[in-house]
């Protein structure tokens, strides 16, 4: 019986072994060694990771950017919960709303960012010319190492969608019973969204909020496409460094230990995320 | 994700058996159009070869790596021939090279330069690219010759309209390595064997960069009006269109002002040089299509066959002509048919001029050219946009790409 499940679970377990728990340890072998992926790596121990943590030219810098690109998440998070709580409402043509501001989050990565290069764009921009016919200062977006990562912010907002869906199938299903009780006790608005309608949702917060946290980490296809990590490094966050350093430069043992950088904060990031998790979310059934 | 997807494939292609047709297998970086013009010399030449197209300088590392790579391959990115050639990837071609009968002499300088790494020949061009200055004849009547008059130009072509907002600029920010090689760069001394990052040259290169945006109204004002520039290929080409007066550009130019344009007149100037450094005049910068062979070649000799055919008379003619390229030696480079004829050929002609002159530079071969070059633009984009100072730039830039060519020694 027991061998028999094993057989079937074979091509998954063999898939899983060879080629993503056998290819993370070995990289963990090989950032400790001097890699240059066309000749044997030759172990250094510990030096890539001394490189790593001196270099402030790059590796700090891009730590850096990435982290400024965690002003991404409390604006999404609030932005798609607000959208979801407009789109909640009981109106004509609601779906159709709905649809419209959850389309832009299907628009593929690669076709959004070349999009996005266009409406950024200082020169013919739709967003400059937009802010322009309100007499209004026009940033150079993109051309600026001040504006560049605020622009790639604002081009991830309008992908908001994807959460906002989540958030606003987690809105119905929040029991009405509650909300009807809150009224006869004479809880207005603001007090039944912080106290029934968060508390409720903060499961899908948490799980929104986990997401975010390991692909903020992990960005990388916009920028490599659309600045290359320019002006002046704005843009080079950690992800493309990594990839610039295994795959332009021969510096694959750097790079792997840049990934095992990159896991621990991941999962240090998403340890305190939990962490914290005790004190704002809520299951249904628990005790506040 | 991506080291997984590197050793997967390593193990895939290792699994598979070498093709047991002693076929010549070729991986060329051409796709589109020009793959049919390449695959019209294969057939000239040999109807039984077969080409892998638009193939990427990465893909043929991983070949490499897996031991199973092609017979003869291209290099898109020449800066990876530094790497390639020491850490052994590749066949060194010396012998091959002279027992095929062919003379060093033969070839312009700039040709094979770019293919020697220690001494030893590890590549051979098929056609090169001849980065010069490019200026419209409507706005500039004659060109620059230095610096200096570069930056008067750029100074009085840039144009605003009533708002202030830029409508024409000068100089379109060029390459920051051709800027640096048009102001006598020193990137290695083959003497010392040392990386001369912050050689005083360079520093005065970078320096040159930030005056002539200065010049134009700003870095950021440039950057954001360049930002605004369509596809080079086609009609909206920014420089045919007169957005920018001059740009560092090649040969292929020569066939598109006359396909993309009504009659836009276009000039072809050596690269402008610093005024105390007369002996500059005359600078080109080269590129070029590298052919490689790999180090453990199952068909050594017949892929040399196709590369020292691929130096002929025939060979060469049939591949420039069409591709717009320059060809390797000085011989060729005189033929009527590349210079005469078509109404753009002696524009052309006056690329192909460029390339053998005694200046005609490209960036050194080294293990870490591509960090190199990489950290050079950007030391030149963070004195550009005003974070640091040509000195303190370049340091970062010896004192980095030095530590990582010390691991080749």
């Amino acid at each position: 019986m027991r061998r028999t499940a094993y057989l079937f679970l074979a091509p998954w377990l063999i898939g899983l072994v060879v080629f993503t728990i056998g290819p993370v340890l070995a990289t963990l072998f090989l950032s400790f060694t001097d890699y240059r992926v066309l000749s044997p790596p030759r172990w250094v121990g510990l030096e890539n990771y001394k490189e790593l943590f001196t270099d402030t030219e790059t590796f700090w810098p891009s730590l850096g950017n990435t982290a400024f690109l965690f002003l991404e998440l409390p604006l999404a998070l609030t932005i798609g919960l607000a959208l979801a709580l407009l789109l909640n409402q009981k109106l004509k043509g609601m779906a159709l709303f709905r649809t419209i501001f959850y389309l832009p989050s299907l628009v593929p990565t690669v076709a959004s960012s070349m999009l996005w290069l266009w409406l950024l764009n200082p020169e013919h921009g739709l967003i400059n010319e937009a802010l322009r016919a309100l007499h209004l200062p026009t940033p150079t977006w993109l051309a600026s190492p001040l504006w560049a990562k605020p622009a790639i912010i604002l081009m991830d907002l309008w992908g908001v969608g994807g959460s906002m869906v989540i958030y606003l199938a987690a809105l119905q299903g929040v029991p009405q019973d509650y909300y009807e009780a809150a009224e006869l006790d004479g809880a207005n608005a603001w007090q039944r969204l912080r106290h029934i309608t968060l508390p409720s949702l903060s499961p899908v917060i948490f799980f929104n909020l986990i997401l975010g946290v390991i692909g903020t980490f992990q960005y990388f296809t916009q920028t490599f496409l659309m600045t290359k990590g320019g002006p002046d490094k704005a843009t080079l966050f950690y992800a493309l460094s990594l990839y610039q350093n295994a795959f332009e430069f021969f510096r694959m043992g750097l790079a792997c230990a840049m990934a095992w950088v990159l896991f621990l904060l991941t999962i240090l990031a998403t340890w305190l995320v939990f962490k914290s998790s005790a004190r704002w979310v809520y299951y249904e059934g628990e005790k506040a | 994700m991506r080291t997984a997807a590197l050793l997967a494939l390593a193990l895939a292609a290792g699994c598979k058996n070498s093709p047991s047709s002693n076929r010549l297998r070729v991986w060329s970086m051409w796709g589109g159009d020009e793959e049919e013009v390449f695959r019209s010399v294969l057939r000239a030449y040999d109807p039984t070869i077969t080409n892998l197209p638009s193939v990427s300088d990465d893909k043929t590392i991983r070949a490499l790596v897996a031991g199973a790579p092609p017979d003869l391959f291209t290099l898109k990115d020449p800066s990876a021939l530094g790497a390639l050639a020491a850490n052994k990837a590749l066949r060194p071609l010396d012998d091959l090279f002279a027992a095929a009968g062919l003379k060093e002499t033969d070839f312009t300088p700039g040709a094979l330069s770019q293919c020697r790494f220690r001494g030893k020949l590890y590549a051979i061009p098929y056609l090169l690219d001849c980065m010069v200055l490019l200026y419209n004849k409507k706005l500039v009547q004659e060109p620059p010759r230095t610096l200096e008059e570069l930056e008067e130009l750029c100074k009085r072509l840039t144009k605003r309209d009533s708002t202030g907002r830029i409508t024409q600029i000068g100089l379109r920010p060029p390459e920051a390595v051709q800027l640096l090689g048009a102001a006598g760069a020193r990137f290695w001394d083959e003497k010392t064997e040392r990386l001369t990052a912050d050689d005083p040259r360079n520093i005065e290169g970078i320096r040159w960069y930030k005056r002539l945006m200065d010049a134009q109204g700003g870095n950021e004002a440039v950057e954001a009006f360049s930002a605004g520039f369509a596809e080079d290929m086609g009609s909206s080409n920014p420089f045919f269109k007169g957005l920018a007066a001059m740009e560092f550009s090649g040969q292929w130019n020569a066939n598109w002002v006359f396909k993309y344009t009504p009659g836009e007149e276009i000039g072809v100037a050596p690269l402008p040089y610093p005024a105390d450094s007369p002996k500059l005049a005359g600078t080109a910068w080269l590129g070029g299509n590298l052919f490689c062979l790999p180090r453990e070649g199952k068909q050594t000799d017949a892929a040399f066959a196709f590369l020292k055919w691929s130096q002929t008379r025939a060979g060469q003619l049939t591949f420039a002509s069409t591709m717009h390229g320059v060809p390797n030696q000085r011989a060729i480079l005189q033929e009527p048919t590349l210079r005469t004829g078509a109404p753009w050929r002696p524009l052309f002609a006056r690329f192909l001029d460029l390339a053998d002159s005694p200046r005609a530079s490209h960036f050194p071969v080294l293990p870490v050219a591509a960090l190199y070059q990489s950290e050079l633009t950007a030391a030149c984009d963070a004195v550009r946009y005003g974070r640091k100072s040509p000195q303190e730039a370049l340091k970062t830039v010896q004192d980095k790409v030095s530590r990582e060519l010390e691991k080749y020694r």
